[in-house]
């Protein structure tokens, strides 16, 4: 399998904080890598250096072969990199459909296009369809922020795979969200992953979550890779038992 | 009864022209932080615009266009250029105290370099009343409320039907997603100037045959504008648009029917109940910005 992303020693100072130091690993298409650590180990830190909102120190990305550090964001975002928030981010008082077309990079095009072309922009049925896989339908027209934590989630998710991205950053996706909505969310990434070999990258502190989704799991602590492997190889190393388990 | 329905429509034509004022004052405000102090100037300088068009020997319908044009290019384009990018990057507090010495060096610019007195403003109304089921309605307040009217629609039309207007909602309620969705936050935040700036155009241009042209008259329309929004609610251009009309209907009945003395503490006093009673406005709801 290809690699679609290549992270290569990644540093990322602040002052004389070291946040991301020296983190290497890579991604390859069709696969759901899971980045565990504690609290202010550095993982947010690497999605946003993997997306441009933030410029590494050192190091290099690259997506499907092409070194994009040092691009913009929704540069990035063009090329097929997509991502959600540890803090939900959604757009509130737009509706669940709109929030969606919106993903969908539906800004592309004219001016003259964008002021007198349809409101839907063509995308009405992919965004239906979207809604539909991640069971939203009934809420389809609803203001996103009426909407409860775990659906708003859901929705948050869907957005990300809107724009048919080659890659998903998903930061902390699990965070907040009830038991029922867990299942709900994990069945709908896995199948995902499974119907149309989307590539996943998760950020996750819920562990089930992550051994039950993930194919492979990477262990951060104080911004270094403490451990890499299969879930149930990293589940039993010593060191992240020790450090992160704590069982 | 045909009297109190006659001071009704003069309030509704009186409480538009707030309106537009107003939605102008809260379209920069949701997308930008800007507070423009310098808003009831912005509405006193277009006419300016148009009058010296004419001066230079333009008929009345290419000064409306000159104005309009000026308007947006200086009180939209320019503006945000000059004076909003440069401050607002030291907060919104530098942002406002800049746009109240603009407001100054706008009004003694124009009383300096133009007039002290008082210009007489040509209307685009005929100078005639409706004679309607035993009403007199005069044609200027009938033109000044369909203009209003036709303006705020037009610019609901270009927010909520058109991909340009989910873009500046999405700019303004979350401008760090939008723009790594590849949404144009700051061309979005431009185009909300240029709209403020073709509103005060028109407002001025409607407003300006009632006031005359005058350098002082942003001073009751800037406050008008900002009690407007106030009341309506800060984030909410509904909010403008209902803060706008119940103001000017509460301006007109209160000179009316309680005193024309205290005409102008009537808004004040209805700013201070809403602020006591409603914090956020009629319509403003708390933490939240939308266009």
């Amino acid at each position: 399998m290809t690699a679609v992303l290549e992270v290569s020693d990644i540093k990322k100072r602040f002052g004389g904080i070291h946040a991301v130091d020296g983190v290497s690993f890579e991604v390859r298409e069709g696969e759901i890598l899971g980045i565990i650590g504690p609290n202010g180990c550095g993982k947010s830190t690497l999605f946003n250096c993997i997306l441009g909102q933030l410029q590494p120190s050192e190091g290099e990305v690259k997506l499907d072969g092409r070194v994009t550090t040092g691009m913009r964001p929704c540069d990035i975002n063009k090329l097929g990199v997509s991502r959600t928030f540890q803090l939900l981010q959604i757009f509130p008082k737009l509706s669940v459909r709109e929030n969606l077309i919106l993903a969908a990079q539906e800004h592309k095009g004219t001016m003259m296009s964008r002021l007198f072309g349809p409101r839907d922009a063509g995308l009405n049925g992919a965004a239906d369809q979207m809604i539909a896989f991640f069971k939203l339908t009934h809420l389809a027209d609803e203001l996103a922020g009426g909407l409860s934590y775990g659906q708003q989630k859901l929705l948050d998710a869907a957005m990300a795979f809107m724009a048919g991205p080659r890659l998903v950053l998903l930061d902390e996706p699990a965070g907040g969200v009830n038991l029922t909505m867990l299942g709900n969310l994990r069945d709908r990434l896995k199948a995902f992953n499974e119907e149309r070999g989307a590539t996943f990258v998760v950020i996750e502190h819920n562990m089930d979550f992550v051994m039950s989704l993930c194919t492979r799991v990477l262990v951060l602590a104080e911004g270094k890779v403490l451990a890499e492997g299969l879930p149930a190889e990293v589940r039993a190393n010593p060191a992240v038992i020790e450090a992160y388990l704590g069982h | 009864m045909a009297n109190f329905v006659a001071l009704l429509i003069a309030g509704l034509a009186t409480g538009a022209l707030y309106a537009l004022v107003a939605v102008g004052f809260t379209l920069l405000w949701q997308t930008s932080q800007t507070i423009n102090f310098a808003q009831g100037e912005f509405v006193m300088l277009p006419a300016f615009f148009m009058l010296a068009a004419m001066h230079a020997g333009l008929p009345f319908w290419a000064a409306i266009l000159v104005g309009l044009a000026l308007s947006v290019a200086i009180l939209g384009f320019a503006f945000k250029r000059l004076l909003v990018d440069p401050m607002l990057r030291h907060g919104v507090l530098p942002l406002a105290i800049a746009t109240m010495a603009l407001s100054t060096f706008l009004k003694e610019s124009v009383k300096t370099f133009y007039s002290a007195e008082a210009s007489p403003f040509p209307s685009i109304a005929p100078d005639a009343y409706l004679h309607l089921f035993g009403l007199s309605v005069s044609w200027q307040n009938i033109v000044v409320l369909g203009v209003a009217i036709a303006a705020v629609v037009a610019l609901q039309f270009l927010l909520q039907r058109t991909r340009t207007g989910r873009q500046m909602q999405a700019a303004a309620q979350n401008p760090t997603v939008a723009r790594i969705l590849g949404v144009p936050v700051e061309r979005m935040i431009l185009y909300t100037f240029l709209i403020n700036g073709a509103l005060v155009a028109l407002a001025s241009l409607l407003i300006s045959p009632i006031y005359l042209a005058k350098f002082s008259n942003g001073d009751t329309l800037g406050l008008a504008a900002f009690i407007a929004a106030i009341v309506g609610g800060f984030n909410q251009i509904r909010g403008a648009i209902v803060g706008g009309l119940l103001l000017g209907i509460v301006d007109n009945l209160s000179a009316a029917y309680i005193s024309t003395q205290y005409r102008g503490a009537i808004p004040l006093c209805l700013l201070i109940v809403i602020i006591l009673f409603r914090p956020n406005g009629l319509l403003g709801r708390a933490e939240e910005r939308t266009v």
